[in-house]
């Protein structure tokens, strides 16, 4: 899929501009703070997922009270237009070819795309809650039907911990119906929870292929890091997903929160779940100074992680190609100054196998410009096509 | 700020459901310009409503009389009962002609969040009612939970399910079918009729 055209209204710093796209490689270039990653953002905002970097409230310009895009998309042999209009706290409303759509169905309708920045180190360095969006993102682009059950999970998690919280003041009234949610929890947990593995063990050899070819040496292991879900089940799961008993996780799960329900009641707070997982990245070292697997968290450094994060946001493009039988959109957002020379050039090298890309820097020989299908100027939120 | 007595109706009107500051000042200056006679409809319909409908006795729905009129009716088969949320679902029921039996309406769901528990629900209500039937008339004999299908909705369904199954009554929940998420009243006829007639026994 690709997106031909695109035009922004009171986007972040644009007023109203426009571009057309190429269907390969577009390079995106021009000062800091003109509006380089602001582009970018939007083209993934086309996705109906929202903004990779803050909630939408950002995203408006300042003074107007909504951010509008509309894009000429080619999906296959349909060509689409897509109308949004992104209004804080009143939702986002979306029309396809000038037909409004909702809900799951509109985020099958829309592009998919894969956004690489320079934030998207925390994958690795930062904290789980980074990393389980990144699955539970994942998750909904796969089957956008999913969607209903990521939001099920946060209400059921919402409604429970408040009356955790309500619980000390001794309402016990209240306390009848916490049986009822903790039912509802480790069902949609449990359901939740396999998805996520699912979506681990299938990227999981698409990672490591791209790591092998960005790092040249080494191997990367994901696993699923869980204090309820049991390490054979973890194991076994990443090898053959399909096999996993939603069952099975439904009952460890009411086995911990049973364990837990008498400090939960004392704190207030569900302490176990999938709200609290997190997907584990190892590497086997193959260097001279240390061998053995280690946690890419904390062992790494700053280049393999870097190495490691791309190759983790290109196993989800992957990915979701071969699922969808349809290549996301790229949007590499000022990677090619992080990356040593060796794996710029791999990088530059291998987003020409790729569908559409967008790719912005600062630096204009980042990539060569005469390797891209198309050069966009960004100065002071106006685009100009400057393609030679 | 306007002139005080216009300040108040706006901000009246914005305590409204669905209607926000923007809203209540188009409905306020809308009044302003209608004769005293349609202004002084409307305001007789809101004191009227006020006065004359109350809540039935037995099941909650809204009424003109003690008992509402699904209730007074011998007609109707009182071995089922259907609990709702609101009053509008009962209607949207009605609107499939596939229910003959009784109603109850808890006004509300289980929601923590909201501070609502099952004792700020007519559930108390519901199984007093289901202890002591009506004279004459044969007890219930099952419970159609038809609360919205989303979580606060399913979370009441499961709460009455173990609450009313000891009481030897089944207990059924509207078969899927519905759009989840969505609130029952805005379900179309033809699949809320579909869910009534595969309605299904829980815990089963
Ligand atoms: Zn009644």
């Amino acid at each position: 899929m690709r997106v031909d055209k695109l035009a922004v209204e009171d986007f972040r710093n644009y007023g109203k501009a426009a571009t057309d796209l190429a269907p390969g490689v577009n390079l995106v270039v021009g000062r800091n703070a003109q509006g380089k990653t602001n582009l970018l953002e939007a083209v993934h905002c086309l996705s109906g997922l929202g903004s990779p970097r803050s909630p939408d409230v950002a995203l408006v310009r300042n003074g107007a009270d909504a951010a509008v895009l509309h894009a000429l998309v080619t999906r296959g042999e349909r060509s689409l237009t897509l109308d949004m209009e992104i209004k804080p706290g009143r939702g986002t409303r979306v029309l396809v070819n000038k037909t409004p759509v909702s809900g799951a169905r509109a985020l099958g309708a829309l592009t998919t795309s894969v956004f690489f920045g320079p934030d998207e180190l925390s994958l690795i360095k930062g904290t789980p809650d980074g990393r389980r969006k990144f699955l539970d993102d994942l998750v909904v682009k796969l089957r956008p039907a999913r969607e209903g059950l990521r939001r099920e999970w946060d209400r059921i998690l919402k409604q429970r911990n408040a009356l955790l919280k309500s619980a000390p003041r001794g309402h016990r009234g209240e306390l009848a119906t916490l049986d009822v949610w903790d039912d509802a929890m480790c069902r949609v947990g449990a359901s939740l929870t396999a998805a996520r593995i699912e979506v681990l063990a299938a990227l999981l050899p698409h990672a490591r292929k791209r790591y092998e070819a960005i790092a040249g040496a080494g191997r990367l292991e994901l696993t699923y890091l869980s204090a309820w879900v049991s390490r054979e089940l973890c194991d076994q799961a990443l090898v053959d997903p399909a096999a996993t008993d939603e069952r099975q996780l439904q009952e460890m799960l009411a086995a911990a929160v049973a364990s837990v329900r008498a400090r939960e009641l004392d704190r207030g707070i569900s302490l176990v779940g999938p709200q609290r997982d997190d997907a584990g990245v190892l590497l086997e070292a193959t260097s001279q100074e240390s061998t053995g697997v280690l946690d890419a968290r904390m062992y790494a450094s700053q280049g393999d992680q870097r190495t490691v994060a791309l190759a983790l946001k290109l196993a989800e493009l992957d990915h979701l190609s071969e699922v969808t039988r349809e290549e996301p959109i790229l949007l590499l957002d000022d990677v090619f100054s992080e990356l040593d020379p060796l794996r710029r050039s791999w990088l530059g090298e291998a987003v020409h196998d790729l569908g559409q890309t967008l790719v912005s820097s600062a630096e204009p020989g980042a990539i060569e410009s005469a390797a891209a299908d198309r050069v966009i100027e960004v100065v002071g939120g106006t685009l100009r096509d400057v393609s030679v | 700020m306007f002139a005080p007595p216009l300040q108040r109706l706006i901000d009246e009107l914005s305590k409204l459901p669905g209607i926000g500051p923007k809203s209540a000042q188009r409905v306020a200056f809308y009044l302003l310009k209608v004769t005293p006679s349609e202004a002084g409809l409307l305001a007789d319909s809101i004191t009227e409503v006020k006065e004359k409908v109350r809540l039935c006795a037995v099941c909650f729905n809204v009424a003109d009389e003690e008992i509402c009129q699904y209730c007074r009716d011998s007609r109707r088969d009182s071995t089922v009962v259907c609990v709702v949320q609101e009053p509008p679902d009962i209607a949207a029921i009605e609107r499939t002609r596939e229910y003959q039996g009784l109603y109850h309406v808890l006004q509300g769901a289980i929601s923590p969040i909201e501070g609502i528990g099952p004792d700020h629900l007519r559930i108390r209500e519901l199984l007093e009612r289901l202890r002591h039937p009506a004279d004459g008339r044969p007890p219930a004999t099952e419970v159609i939970v038809a609360t919205n299908p989303n979580t606060e909705g399913d979370a009441t369904a499961m709460y009455l399910e173990r609450l009313l199954t000891p009481l030897g009554v089944r207990v059924t929940r509207l078969a899927s079918g519905l759009p989840v998420g969505g609130d029952l009243e805005y379900a179309d006829e033809v699949t809320l009729g579909r869910a009534l007639g595969g309605r299904r026994q829980m815990g089963a």
